[in-house]
């Protein structure tokens, strides 16, 4: 009866892909002050450290300079982007209604999504390299005993972290609003999971919470990776269940506009 | 030749009025829609649309069919339901109630299809703050597999200028003009303008109703929502008149003026004083008064023209004529009942 047959329902293709993600790579990379805290901190936290406590040398052959401070380091980039840069950016494009914008066009406001963590996960292996290259170079550390244990612990709690953060996304009414909350967590995980000091000096009770949370179990875990030693499966059972809980929260909390 | 108005459209307030056929192609080249009587299909056709939020209804009962290349109007009160009801039309909302149908899609059921027809441009939203005019346009390009030069719509909305410029940099109306660009890259056959020129300022507002009409050249359907007269009047075909969630009345701006039965005022200044019954003879007025030393003629039909002649046949010499149509505003306000910026019966 009409012409509608002929009309083409077409969905966005590759090129639309790569287009977002590069929009999405510029605005972090035109968000300056987004980039000195987790590019910036945890270099800061390597060097401090690397400086005063190398020597130590108890950790099966392994510094404690191996073995905690630089996976402090490294899940502290991971975690800043996962859990405050990107919830910040979604919540903004949500409240200033880019999504919605988004959502009259072919693009879904969904893809906007993936991109960002697309870029953030770039970003974040950005920032780990920065954090690893340096400790290779001034403070003579190795690549990590089990390589590929790394990597997965590296992948595992870049996917926790990100799961936090869409789901401080999800309930954050603004962009400013999810930096508060982004950062309230980032430090709760933090100072629970060994980000001030190693998790053995804090009360007993709040050590085990520290390490059922994303960024203990991340901490434990990669230091495990680095020197070689036995993985707790508790530590990545900790990962899953927090991707698990979070993207569920997130998926039932999270509104377009 | 398809029939385009329902209403003939004098000139008015001096737009000058394009009534050669629009018919253009659409971008994407098929049949036109026709149904089985071979009757054009509607562009936009909502009947009996209902929606309702909570206890708030935001749409009651409404019924519209915008023929395809004409500009057609939304126009009521803030909370009439105006961008409830462009909003069903765009997919965004489902409605309660009715059918919404865009060149024969359903909105609901068939999205991808929809938005390869269909351009938006919504009130109150953002695009990427830190990205370039010229970013910007090449990313929402990269959605479409078929469509407009980037640069060349940017330069037909005047922002060659500020090409390297970022959206947060913009001006409003700067801002306004990139989302219909961004609205138009798909070659859309039809496009929604929802509160396209608020917040500009007069300068910026007519670049923007140049724009509009430059859409209506090219074939484009435009549906138009708007809370400012003067743009009505100046680019619409015809206008609906939403009040409460409802259709108060469908018409060509000028037919809406006609049919409000609005009295004319015809005010003038005699060199000398006259006989008033030369005028109170005359068939069009319905009253005559002299305030000061002016005359006040008030009536209806062709007032200015039967009072001119009057004068002139009973050889008063007149040193000055104002002629007062009733406005949209003022039929407006008479089809609704209240006044148009009145905001105590919203929501």
């Amino acid at each position: 009866m009409s012409d509608v047959a002929t009309i083409p329902a077409r969905r966005p293709g590759p090129r639309a892909w790569a287009a977002l993600v590069a929009a999405e790579a510029k605005m972090v990379m035109r968000d300056t002050s987004g980039l000195v805290i987790p590019f910036g901190l945890p270099l800061l936290v390597l060097v401090m450290n690397g400086l005063s406590s190398r020597d130590a040398d108890d950790l099966a052959g392994y510094s404690v300079f191996e073995g905690y401070v630089l996976p402090v380091a490294l899940t502290m980039v991971v975690a800043v982007i996962g859990v405050v840069n990107m919830p910040s950016f979604l919540a903004y494009y949500r409240r200033s209604k880019v999504l919605r914008r988004l959502a009259v066009t072919p693009a879904n406001p969904g893809m906007i999504l993936v991109a960002q963590v697309v870029v953030s996960l770039a970003q974040s292996m950005v920032g780990v390299a920065l954090g690893v290259g340096a400790a290779m170079l001034f403070f003579d550390v190795g690549l990590p005993a089990n390589l590929g244990t790394a990597l997965a612990v590296f992948g595992l709690a870049a996917l926790s972290m990100y799961a936090v953060g869409m789901f401080v996304a999800a309930v954050a009414p603004s962009g400013n609003a999810a930096v508060a909350i982004g950062l309230s967590l980032f430090f709760a995980f933090g100072a629970t999971g060994g980000m001030f000091g190693p998790t053995e000096v804090l009360p007993g009770p709040i050590a085990v919470i520290g390490e059922a949370l994303p960024f203990g179990a991340a901490v434990k875990a990669f230091g495990a990776a680095w020197i070689g030693a036995d993985l707790n499966p508790a530590h990545l059972i900790a990962m899953v269940v927090a991707i698990a809980v979070s993207s569920a929260v997130a998926v039932a909390a999270f509104r377009w506009d | 030749m398809r029939r385009r108005r329902r209403a003939p459209v004098p000139e008015v307030m001096g737009a000058i009025r394009d009534l050669s056929d629009r018919r253009a192609p659409g971008p994407i080249p098929t049949v036109e829609g026709t149904t089985t009587e071979g009757v054009p299909l509607p562009a936009i056709e909502i009947v009996n649309l209902r929606k309702r939020y909570g206890d708030t209804v935001a749409v009651e009962d409404v019924s519209l069919s915008v023929e395809a290349g004409e500009i057609f109007g939304v126009l009521g009160r803030n909370g009439a339901g105006k961008t409830t009801t462009v909003e069903t039309v765009a997919g965004l909302r489902r409605p309660d109630g009715g059918t919404v149908r865009v060149f024969g899609i359903d909105p609901q059921r068939d999205r991808r299809r929809l938005r390869q027809v269909l351009g938006v441009q919504l009130q109150e939203t953002a695009l990427h703050a830190a990205l370039t005019v010229r970013e910007l346009m090449r990313l929402h390009r990269s959605f479409y597999r078929d469509g407009a030069d980037p640069d060349e719509l940017v330069e037909r909305v005047g922002l060659t200028g500020q090409r390297r410029t970022r959206f947060e940099a913009l001006s409003g109306g700067q801002q306004q003009r990139l989302n219909i660009a961004l609205a138009l890259l798909g070659r859309p056959r039809a496009v929604i303008l929802d509160e396209l020129t608020t917040g500009l300022d007069p300068e910026a507002r007519r670049q923007m109703w140049g724009a509009v009409e430059r859409l209506r050249e090219g074939g484009v359907t435009v549906l138009l929502v708007s809370h400012h007269m003067e743009e009505v009047e100046r680019l619409c075909d015809r206008v609906a008149l939403l009040d409460s969630g409802r259709v108060a009345a469908v018409d060509s701006p000028a037919g809406l003026v006609a049919g409000a039965g609005l009295e004319q005022v015809v005010r003038l200044k005699a060199a000398a004083a006259f006989d008033l019954a030369v005028l109170e003879a005359v068939e069009e007025a319905r009253s005559v008064r002299a305030v000061g030393d002016q005359v006040v003629v008030t009536g209806s039909g062709n007032l200015l023209h039967a009072v001119s002649a009057a004068l002139v046949r009973a050889e008063v010499v007149v040193l000055d004529t104002r002629f007062e149509r009733a406005s949209l505003e003022d039929a407006f306000l008479a089809l609704t009942g209240s006044a148009f910026d009145d905001e105590t019966s919203e929501r």
